[in-house]
């Protein structure tokens, strides 16, 4: 049995602050393993001690992805093996460009069982890759994951959903997004740390992958922010709390948002 | 020359952060406030093997290098110093003198436990009338047969309740002149003759337990003799040396600390109108703990690198905590005064960390003997 568990190596937003002007200055923050994937790594990690799968975890990007820490960091987390595409044509690749390059590198593992993602990537957020993946390979995809247990073919799928809890069973391969509470993630310990670097990397060459060309480009062409308005700042002083409601119901009227 | 940590050291700063930040950070004021020693986080540690980090694995050890040690103390301590003392006096005080000048059966019989963390561990040099001056200590060890029987106490020696193995300091010949007497011993928590006393009610590090170590005609094998006869005081200094880049390392959490907590209030205390860390007043305090701690941390690290590449270490670890210590008690303060009012109360971390950076000056060697220390090999 063999899961693939793609992960990102990216800065995160919080460390990064906004121009005036509205552009991001990302130049302070430092990389990490985006923040959910190490649930996904966990998560997974629980299924292959199991049942004895092997853990691959696969990133793909542009320059920095490959960078040694970035291996030892998903490594230590108790990852068999890693497998990297680092190019900088992937710099500005959108999520169905990083699907095609994550589905091209998944066929390359061959057999592969199970795909576990992180929620949504730290940067981005978009939580399209997963859906798009499983689009790619023809599998199925389930979002939210709090659990999964099982072997491969009968795979049993917890999802945390509105309300309550959803149990699925899969049979054959599937892509699934663990939620992003899904699992605590442990702390590696220090002899994980210092072991991990022993541990295989295998770097693929992207043209290698042969990933069909896209048949749609999307270009982001601008940036806006909507106007800010001036505050009224409109003070209600009434002391009994029933007056005080109707006159916030009347002035809410009165704007035009009631 | 090259100021760039290796993979693995940065990894470990930033996984024990994570850990740190978890488990230690929620309750270091609380452990802080109710005088309460953390026991439940030393199993959590040792399983990651933060009680044994700098010795081989084959040993019970991590295998890292001391580097990697230091900046794991670093931000133990940055979390809650309690923890940091109680890391770095079992790692540096009780493990190392039984790593280094242990012979095979003492390292058979100890060393895999306490580098692994299942059995905690304590120095007993200080007397209360040999604090400083460690060789006037009056606890002796006659010889008697095969056994030596102790006599005398022992201060302010931390873990002692909850440790199971203690490394002590005994005067085999009190005629000896000078520091040639004094010779070390293992001596294990439940031997007859031996007991803990009352923990001292301290200004910081309160989680820490302090207390004194009773001897009373307390009879121990021979064999647990350590690094020979009238070795003690070379023992004691030598595990010192190391030692003091711990409480470097201490030092250096804590101003961290205090600094982090600084800035994060300087930006949402508004005054005047505005967050007072658009005042100048106040980014001129910044920048001066921000430039003090780069720099001890630079000494610290050096001294440590030291350790990783055989050099000589004693003076450069003897500038790294008489640094560091006096920098993390001067940048608490500057803590503090950022704080005004509020940094005076509990209601903030400040104040803990003010109190907690103080004994950094004192344990392991007071500033003044790290002058002492630094001065003879600057005259030499």
């Amino acid at each position: 049995m063999k899961i693939v568990v793609p992960y990102k190596w990216t800065c995160d937003p919080e460390e990064a602050t906004a121009r005036a002007d509205g552009t991001v200055d990302w130049s302070r923050a430092r990389p990490g393993v985006s923040t959910y994937d190490p649930v996904a790594i966990e998560l997974a990690r629980g299924l292959a001690q199991a049942t004895g799968a092997e853990l691959i975890g696969v990133t793909v990007g542009a320059k920095g992805v490959g960078a040694a820490i970035a291996s030892k960091a998903v490594l230590s987390r108790g990852l068999d093996r890693v497998v990297v595409v680092e190019d900088d044509s992937l710099k500005d690749a959108g999520r169905a460009d990083i699907a095609a390059v994550l589905a091209a590198v998944v066929g390359h593992i061959g057999d592969v069982d199970l795909v576990v993602t992180g929620d949504s990537s730290v940067d981005v957020a978009a939580k399209m890759v997963p859906t798009t993946l499983a689009g790619l390979l023809g599998w199925p995809a389930v979002a939210e994951v709090a659990a999964v247990t099982g072997q491969p073919g009968t795979l049993r799928v917890e999802r945390a959903i509105p309300g309550g809890v959803q149990t699925l069973e899969i049979s054959g391969p599937a892509v699934l997004a663990a939620s992003a509470d899904a699992v605590t993630p442990h702390v590696p310990g220090m002899k994980d740390l210092l072991a991990a670097g022993k541990k295989p990397v295998e770097h693929l060459d992207l043209a290698s992958l042969k990933v069909p060309a896209r048949s749609a480009v999307m270009t982001v062409t601008g940036r806006s922010r909507p106007e800010r308005k001036a505050r009224k700042g409109q003070m209600i002083d009434t002391k009994d709390p029933a007056a005080a409601a109707a006159e916030l119901v009347k002035a809410l009227r009165g704007a035009g948002v009631l | 020359m090259d100021f760039e940590l290796t993979d693995e050291q940065e990894l470990v700063r930033s996984t024990v952060r994570e850990f740190a930040d978890a488990e230690l950070a929620p309750a270091a004021a609380e452990v802080d406030r109710d005088h309460r020693f953390p026991e439940e986080v030393i199993p959590k540690m040792a399983g990651l093997s933060l009680m044994g980090m700098p010795w081989p694995e084959d040993v019970g050890g991590a295998g890292a290098d001391y580097l990697s040690y230091i900046i794991a103390l670093e931000e133990v301590s940055r979390a809650c110093a309690t923890t940091a003392v109680i890391m770095t006096a079992h790692t540096t005080l009780a493990t190392s003198p039984i790593y280094k000048f242990g012979n095979q059966a003492q390292k058979d019989k100890y060393l895999f436990d306490m580098a692994s963390g299942r059995r905690l561990g304590a120095f007993a040099l200080t007397e209360p009338a040999a604090g400083t001056d460690a060789a006037a200590g009056t606890t002796t060890a006659v010889l008697d047969g095969d056994s030596y029987v102790l006599n005398g106490s022992k201060i302010f020696i931390s873990n002692a309740p909850y440790a199971e193995i203690y490394i002590v300091f005994a005067k085999t010949d009190p005629d000896a002149p000078g520091t040639r007497g004094m010779s070390a011993f293992i001596v294990e928590r439940d031997t007859p003759g031996f007991s803990v006393g009352e923990a001292e009610h301290k200004l910081g590090i309160r989680g820490s337990s302090t207390p004194p170590l009773y001897f009373a005609n307390c009879r121990i094998p021979s064999e647990a003799l350590l690094g020979g006869e009238g070795k003690g005081f070379k023992v004691a200094m030598q595990t010192l040396d190391g030692g003091r880049i711990g409480i470097g390392a201490q030092a250096l959490g804590i101003a961290q600390a205090a600094l982090d907590a600084a800035v994060s209030y300087s930006k949402e205390r508004i005054q005047f109108g505005k967050p007072i860390a658009t005042l100048q007043a106040i980014q001129w305090m910044i920048a001066d703990m921000a430039t003090e701690i780069d720099a001890a941390r630079l000494l610290v690290y050096r001294a440590a690198s030291c350790i990783d590449h055989g050099k000589p270490y004693s003076t450069e670890g003897a500038m790294a905590k008489l640094f560091a210590s006096e920098t993390a008690t001067r940048v608490a303060g500057k803590a503090i005064q950022i704080h005004g009012g509020y940094g005076y109360t509990e209601d903030y971390p400040v104040e803990r960390h003010y109190r907690d950076a103080k004994i950094t000056e004192i344990y392991e060697g007071t500033s003044e003997v790290q002058r002492m220390v630094i001065s003879r090999a600057a005259l030499r």
